[in-house]
């Protein structure tokens, strides 16, 4: 795999990964102060504009990999998005749902290595 | 572990019912990404020009009506997604959510003809554990509900 290859795959995860974090943001805030405010709409807009960069970004490797291959590379953002959520959401993580994680993340590694 | 059961069971016990109940949307997010994965790489690669010089941007692939299809159930997906986010935490919607990574390798095999190695194989045995981890603790309580 090329440099600009990995470069493209790591935009495309890290834009995929904040737009989770902040979209859950947005939704949490909703469920309180309704969906007709600036914050949930800011936070909702720069959301899908970050997924709308992943996609394009993803769309453009589909051209040159297997999907079977290029997709497993998205894997890795369910222990960044896990502990980020923990971290930035203060969502509680128990040794069960980590270990979970883990796993995920381990068993689409070994997908996209093979 | 406890305290993140009941603060979740809480939440839950208001959920709504029938076709809005979160799981089931998640399910939907899951099914709607799955078939858009599989129409974008038939349609990516049937415009595929990579030595166009944009052709990183992925924006020549608009060209394909596959592609179009895709959106539609991406955003489909993203509305659910939104949806289930309002009521699942983060850290066990998304681990959730990548059952999709089983159905993608299972659904090139079987649509895409794309072959599954044993390292493959493997891979996806780990992930099933991974969200059997995951899962377990929130079937038991939806049995509670």
């Amino acid at each position: 795999m090329s440099f600009l290859a990995f470069f493209f795959i790591l935009i495309s995860l890290v834009t995929f990964v904040a737009a989770q974090l902040i979209l859950k943001r947005a939704m949490e805030f909703s469920a309180t102060h309704g969906l007709r405010n600036a914050y949930f709409m800011s936070r909702v807009t720069i959301g899908v504009v970050l997924m709308t960069v992943s996609f394009f970004l993803t769309l453009g490797l589909l051209q040159r990999f297997d999907l079977s291959y290029l997709y497993p590379f998205q894997g890795l953002s369910v222990i960044f998005i896990t502990i980020l959520a923990a971290v930035v959401l203060k969502e509680r993580l128990s040794a069960r749902l980590t270990i979970g994680a883990l796993l995920i993340t381990a068993g689409i590694v070994l997908v996209s290595m093979s | 572990m406890r305290c993140f059961d009941r603060a979740l069971e809480k939440r839950m016990q208001n959920r709504p019912s029938g076709f809005g109940n979160p799981w089931l949307q998640l399910g939907v997010s899951v099914v709607f990404v799955f078939v858009s994965e599989l129409l974008l790489k038939r349609g990516a690669s049937a415009i595929a020009a990579p030595d166009e010089p944009f052709s990183w941007t992925g924006i020549n692939g608009l060209a394909s009506p596959l592609v179009w299809w895709a959106i539609v159930l991406i955003v489909g997906s993203f509305v659910s997604w939104l949806y289930v986010l309002r009521y699942i935490p983060l850290s066990l919607a998304y681990p959730l959510s990548r059952v999709v990574d089983i159905l993608v390798p299972l659904g090139c095999w079987i649509f895409l003809g794309e072959l599954i190695s044993t390292l493959r194989w493997c891979g996806i045995a780990l992930v099933v554990i991974g969200l059997a981890l995951v899962a377990k603790p929130i079937a038991k309580m939806e049995e509670r509900l």
